[in-house]
């Protein structure tokens, strides 16, 4: 039995864990992060390392993996107000935790280093994402691999055309279309409409008439992909993302280039191609918010 | 044609672990394609859309983990799936071991007795108790350390030496010892062609070129640049002879080093006498006759190092694409040069890249200065500004003082490459891009934008800037050299397929009246 | 086959120092790699690698291995046994009524912190050389007061360690070698002599030890055939001590062993009451019995010709001192006294400690105490650790140590021997210090124990101790 501290953790569940009790089951364990799901609503959460960014229903822990741990598959997992209990292997003391709370950046009126920070952000993906997913790798000879690509830039397309025009039945079809395509445990599809959803959220955003489009993608999710992915684009839906993706944001809307560079960094290590497909839903989205704000009045909404 | 499919259910991996689980899938002999995706439907959609679906993975769950393998035969399939099952179970040992921490060489070797080698890279300072440490051990020596003293160098060897031990450096930057390629090194196929080299990239080039004209390496030994020298005597490039020698799965042996000292020359060349295998001498700038005096093969170039080892271990040489020079590449490019353009400029981070370039353009040039020149005369007086035809080994100690090699740190060679780009005497710039362990993640990325920079800045000025760029890499490195090749090429970069090529390409561009 | 061939035939398994992507690059390729925590040795003073290159010769070297061999030999068959108590005025070698011996290397009057000030004035008050503490502190700086360590008479005194004339100690016989070693008795609770503490309440319960405590325990031991501490520092270990921190487990085995011939003795029933509500007040009664028994072992390794072992490591509140066999007699390699990290009292800030100070390290000389943290989980919280930092300690101090010692194990490191023999080259090659458990002084005089915590000692004193090695063997 081990027993370590919890850095920081998502607001809503430190507080859910602090006055109730929690039951459930080890959902899946790799190197850096444990996956639990609860009981009584059967939601995952997450238990992750301490090098790892905050991410919503997430708590960092004082450990840098836990590979060297023999947790497993449904192992029991309790917790009471101050310690979470894993199998026999981990005892998680919550005395020192602090709380993140996922905030979206407010989306500026002035949008002219927007449209800059947006063309930057694209040559940087352009020199230095991970090929796989979204951007194709066009020296794999796998068929399998072509064909995702393929499939992931046309439909990725027309999900943003059809955004553009407000035709939301083609756009919730082609949404569908993305969701579990791909490599990766996360696939590639999941992780464009993760970046993409982030950004209808923003304060102000011109997206914001598409927050009901995020909702209906979630109800088509759940059974097209798995339930690690499928929770990461619950939340999305919800406009929390992982504190990462939030830092990039920010830079993109109201930050300096430097900063850009650097939150950049950070998310395009995500994963192996999952940062690099997060980023162009970034992308995608904020176009959208910039490119749909001419032709509607989001005050009316 | 055979395809089998493994779904394993309710497994999760990481997207990392996946990925780099399917590149290695792909990479196994025989396989013609391999998927490992999660079971979602439009994975399956794309696996339809590509002729792989089928009836069992239909029924794959978003959770289950899909395997998909399509081979030649029934039974290469079934080699490719052991072969997977075990990239998996490796994927959980590698970690469990690396995870302990020993403060001393002492302790580690205690606690694991499997331990063969040692890998010493800490200050020159602390190197050779290290590398003695590690000899007390029982393990062989790879010393990337530099700045070890020619005492220090010779006691380790000679204590190496009586205990059976390899002490590969000081200032060895690469080794392939059982396929596996440590510090600097290329991933090469495994095959029956040993190397020992007192150079680095040296090695590293012939290494290269003996996977692309389709051999293989058995061990690629590391001596260090001094181990030649007369102090040293060549205590490790004659022990590495004879266990080469020795090694059932060596057919020929290389070697690769700058021109011996006159009595280790002697005694290389009396171990070659003995040698049971037939062996292949690049000495760069080296002579002919006595290598062949002692029944040796004599090769001028690295690229002729390679094409004879090859054929000496059994390839047919007419099926072998040497990679000629292109002739009518030479002819189009001295038209673009006008007649004030009549210098090489080669900025190199590999040294012996360098060297050999740089002997090249001696067989047809007398101005031909460098950092590295061993007359005196045309060593360069200001390392900063070059003159005439220079060549300049920007990983010497001259460049790298304080600094990360140019091999890991860009900056020092795209400040002088645009500094060489303004020169309107230049005839053309030659530059080396080296892929694979240990090297920059995407050497010719860093390099684009001055190139990019410096031939629009030339338009302007309504000159042709010729650029030649060589990449030392295999298929097999990573990056891809495909793409590094390709991205050269978009920038308007002549691309040399071979160090010797472009050493050679270099020279015919400039050479005049020809 | 000669070795190249067969390391061409075998998988490549290899230990990485320096860069570690190197490592990473190997892992890539599905070879082994270990990479080394590895720091430059004698953090990288030329002279001290020098020294270590010097003892490394390998003539010299296979001398001192035979004397490591020998010193470790000793202190794990030492077998160090309880056989009596007396006033140190009685037993203690070259002890006199105005000689007052103190914790750590030597140390004058005008140089010692708060604490140690405190329990010096405190004792001269105690044995009657002044009325009050004022006059205490003229008397001890007037040079009437023969101030020596309590290590250079064969004894250990845990905290500030005073020791006067009149005072009770314990009789540690070795059973092995014959040496004898001594230390007083335990004040239990917190506001104590050896602490700094010495106004009336302090001095009176000096008095009761000295005409109670003392001569019940004196008059039992007289009855017993002597106690084998070691068996009884096994079990301890085994019950959850470290024997340092912590001493519930030994504490009550003590008592256990002892209650027998102390009911016999002819002292009243309230008196005997007395004495087992004192021992009751305070798990820490057999802590000094453990120094003592650690200090018998190391004495009996002192002074071995070329020996590289650490003998000795004790602090005054000033300075830590060390001493190593090779270098036999009262020779103290010294460096500052550092922090104790750790836990306080409440009411208590960080700002308010004295530096680190007592005889006490001797536990960690011998191997348990810190170096043995591992026995005893249940004091991780009390020195601000945790379950798995207290197993990191035990099994990193085998880095620098020589032996393990199979009398005393550890259940959780499978019941492997605890590290013994503390090899002054070890420490200066991997520049890994050893570990101490320890108790917390106010920094002024007259207060008391204010926390527990961890601390290192100063580097400096192994340096100078190995440079002295080099100079010395040859």
């Amino acid at each position: 039995m081990r027993i370590h501290h919890a850095r920081s953790g998502d607001l809503d569940w430190i507080n859910q864990l602090q006055h109730t009790t929690f039951h459930g089951y080890v959902h899946s364990v790799f190197d850096r992060t444990i996956n639990v799901e609860c009981s009584e609503n059967g939601e995952l959460y997450t238990l992750a390392c301490q090098h790892l960014d905050n991410a919503p229903n997430t708590m960092l822990i004082d450990m840098d993996r836990f590979s060297e741990l023999a947790i497993k598959v449904n192992d029991k997992v309790y917790a009471d107000q101050r310690i979470v209990h894993i199998g026999d292997q981990l005892l998680i003391v919550m005395d020192q935790v602090t709380t993140w709370e996922c905030q979206l950046p407010f989306f500026p009126n002035d949008i002219g280093s927007v449209i800059n920070h947006l063309a930057f952000t694209k040559k940087i993906i352009e020199q230095r994402g991970k090929c796989g997913g979204m951007k194709p790798d066009l020296t794999t000879s796998s068929i399998f691999e072509q064909e995702t690509s393929r499939l992931l830039s046309e439909r990725s397309l027309m999900l943003q055309e059809a955004l553009l025009q407000h035709r939301v039945s083609d756009a919730l079809r082609h949404a569908a279309g993305l969701i579990g395509l791909g490599p990766g445990l996360t696939p590639s599809g999941d992780d464009f409409l993760v970046g993409l959803l982030s950004t209808f959220h923003m304060e102000n955003s011109l997206g914001r008439i598409y927050l009901g489009f995020g909702e209906k993608i979630v109800d088509v999710a759940r059974t097209l992909t798995n339930e690690i992915s499928y929770t990461a684009l619950k939340q999305a839906s919800k406009g929390r993302v992982r504190e990462s993706i939030t830092r990039l944001l920010h830079s993109i809307t109201c930050g300096k280039q430097e900063e850009l560079i650097l939150s950049l960094d950070k998310v395009l290590n995500i994963g192996s191609s999952s940062g690099t497909d997060i980023v162009y839903g970034i992308v995608c989205g904020l176009e959208i918010n910039i490119k749909a704000g001419g032709t509607v009045c989001p005050q009316k909404l | 044609m055979s395809t089998k499919v493994v779904i394993k259910q309710s497994t999760y991996f990481d997207s990392v672990s996946l990925m780099s689980l399917s590149t290695k899938a792909n990479q196994i002999e025989g396989v013609e394609q391999a998927v490992i995706a999660m079971g979602t439907e439009m994975n399956k959609e794309v696996l339809r859309n590509v002729g792989l679906l089928t009836p069992e993975l239909e029924e794959a769950k978003t959770s289950d983990l899909m395997i998909v393998v399509k081979a030649a035969t029934d039974e290469l399939c079934e080699s490719a799936f052991l072969k997977i099952e075990e990239l998996f179970k490796n994927k959980g040992v590698a970690k469990g071991t690396s995870d302990i921490k020993y403060p001393t060489i002492d302790s580690a070797a205690k606690s694991i007795p499997e331990a063969n080698l040692a890998v010493i890279s800490v200050n020159g300072a602390y190197a050779a108790r290290e590398a003695r440490k590690a000899l007390d051990n029982d393990l062989h020596v790879m010393l990337f350390s530099d700045n070890v003293s020619i005492e220090d160098e010779i006691a380790l060897k000679q204590y190496a030496h009586e205990k059976g031990l390899l002490v590969m450096g000081p200032d060895c930057g690469t080794a392939i010892i059982g396929n596996v390629a440590l510090c600097f090194g290329n991933s090469v196929r495994r095959g029956n062609i040993g190397i020992v080299g007192a150079s680095g990239t040296g090695s590293q080039e012939v290494s290269v070129r003996i996977h692309d004209f389709g051999g293989g390496i058995t061990q690629l030994i590391g001596t260090g640049g001094r181990d030649l020298s007369e102090q040293v005597g060549g205590i490790m490039m004659l022990d590495g002879m004879k266990a080469l020698d020795e090694d059932e799965a060596t057919k020929v042996i290389v070697l690769i080093s700058k021109p011996p000292a006159p009595s280790v020359e002697k005694k290389v060349l009396d171990q070659i006498k003995l040698c049971k295998k037939p062996v292949v001498v690049y000495f760069i700038g080296g002579t002919e006759e006595s290598v062949v005096a002692a029944g040796g093969h004599f090769a001028k170039t690295s690229k002729e190092a390679a094409l004879k080892a090859v054929v000496l271990a059994g390839a047919d040489e007419s099926t072998i694409n040497k990679r000629a020079l292109n002739i009518p590449l030479v002819e189009e490019i001295r038209a673009k040069l006008t007649p004030e353009q009549k210098y090489i400029r080669g900025l190199f981070c590999g040294g012996t890249l360098c060297d050999e370039a740089m002997y090249i353009a001696m067989d047809k040039f007398d101005n031909v200065y460098s950092n590295i020149q061993k007359n005196p005369d045309y060593k360069l007086k200001d390392l900063h500004v070059s003159k005439e035809h220079t060549f300049l080994d920007l990983g010497d100690d001259d460049f790298t003082n304080g600094k990360p090699h140019p091999m890991i740190d860009p900056s020092t060679r795209i400040a002088r490459f645009l500094q060489e780009a303004k020169d309107p005497e230049v005839g053309v710039i030659v530059m080396d891009f080296i892929l694979g362990f240990g090297s920059h993640e995407d050497p010719v990325g860093v390099m684009l934008p001055a190139i990019i920079e410096a031939k629009e800045l030339a338009a302007k000025e309504g000159r042709h800037l010729e650029i030649l760029g060589y990449v030392l890499g295999t298929d097999l490195d990573s990056p891809k050299i495909e793409d590094q090749v390709n991205k050269l090429m978009e920038a308007g970069v002549t691309i040399a397929s071979s160090s010797t090529n472009a050493g050679l390409l270099s020279r015919e561009f400039v050479v005049k009246g020809a | 086959m000669s070795k190249i061939n067969e390391l061409f035939n075998s998988k490549l398994n290899v230990i990485n120092v320096g860069i570690e992507f190197f490592k990473d690059d190997i892992l890539k390729q599905n070879a082994t790699a270990t990479h080394l925590e590895w720091k430059p040795p004698g953090g990288g003073k030329p002279e001290l690698i020098t020294a270590l290159d010097k003892l490394e010769d390998p003539a010299l070297l296979e001398k001192i291995e035979a004397a490591n061999k020998l010193a470790v030999e000793r202190i794990v068959n030492s077998q160090p046994i309880l056989i009596g108590f007396d006033q140190a005025i009685n037993c203690v070698p070259g002890m006199t009524k105005t000689t007052i011996l103190h914790s750590g290397p030597p140390i004058t009057w005008d140089r010692m912190n708060g604490a140690m000030r405190g329990a010096v004035t405190g004792a001269i008050v105690f044995e009657g050389l002044a009325k009050n503490l004022e006059e205490a502190a003229k008397v001890a700086a007037s040079g009437k007061i023969t101030f020596a360590p309590c290590h250079e008479h064969n004894c250990v005194g845990s905290m500030a360690g005073v020791t006067s004339a009149s005072m009770f100690m314990h009789i540690v016989e070795n059973r092995t070698y014959g040496n004898i070693a001594y230390t007083n008795l335990s004040e239990q609770m917190s506001k104590i002599l050896r602490m700094g503490a010495n106004d009336e309440t302090v001095i009176a319960r000096l008095n009761w030890m000295r005409d109670v405590l003392g001569p019940m325990l004196r008059d039992a031991m007289k009855l017993s055939n002597g106690i084998d501490l070691r068996l009884m520092l096994a079990q301890a270990l085994h019950m959850g001590d470290e024997c340092h921190n912590r001493n519930n487990a030994g504490t009550s085995l003590l008592i256990q062993a002892l209650t027998p011939f102390i009911l016999e003795t002819n002292f009243t029933t309230e008196e005997k009451r007395e004495v087992f509500d004192f021992v009751a007040s305070s798990d820490y009664f057999s802590g000094p019995t453990w120094m003592a028994l650690c200090k018998c072992a190391l004495d009996a390794a002192h002074g071995i010709e070329n020996s590289t072992i650490v003998t000795t490591m004790a602090r005054n509140g000033v300075e830590f001192g060390i001493r190593v066999s090779g270098i036999p007699g009262n020779t103290w390699f010294t460096g500052p006294a550092q922090k104790v990290i750790g836990p306080m009292f409440a009411g208590y800030k960080p700002e308010d400690s004295g530096l680190d100070i007592g005889d006490s390290a001797i536990t960690e000389t011998y191997g348990i105490g810190g170096f043995a943290m591992a026995a005893a989980p249940a004091i991780v919280a009390l020195v601000g650790g945790t379950v798995e930092e207290a197993l990191g300690f035990s099994t990193k101090m085998k880095e620098i140590t020589t032996t393990e010692n199979p009398n005393v194990t550890i259940p959780l490191l499978n019941f492997s021997g605890i590290a013994t023999g503390i090899d002054v080259r070890n420490v200066i090659q991997t520049g890994i210090l050893p570990v101490i458990n320890t108790a917390i002084a106010h920094k002024e005089p007259g207060i008391g124990m204010i926390g527990a915590g961890i601390t290192y000692p100063p580097t400096e004193a192994f340096e100078k101790a190995l440079l002295a090695l080099s100079d010395k063997i040859s």
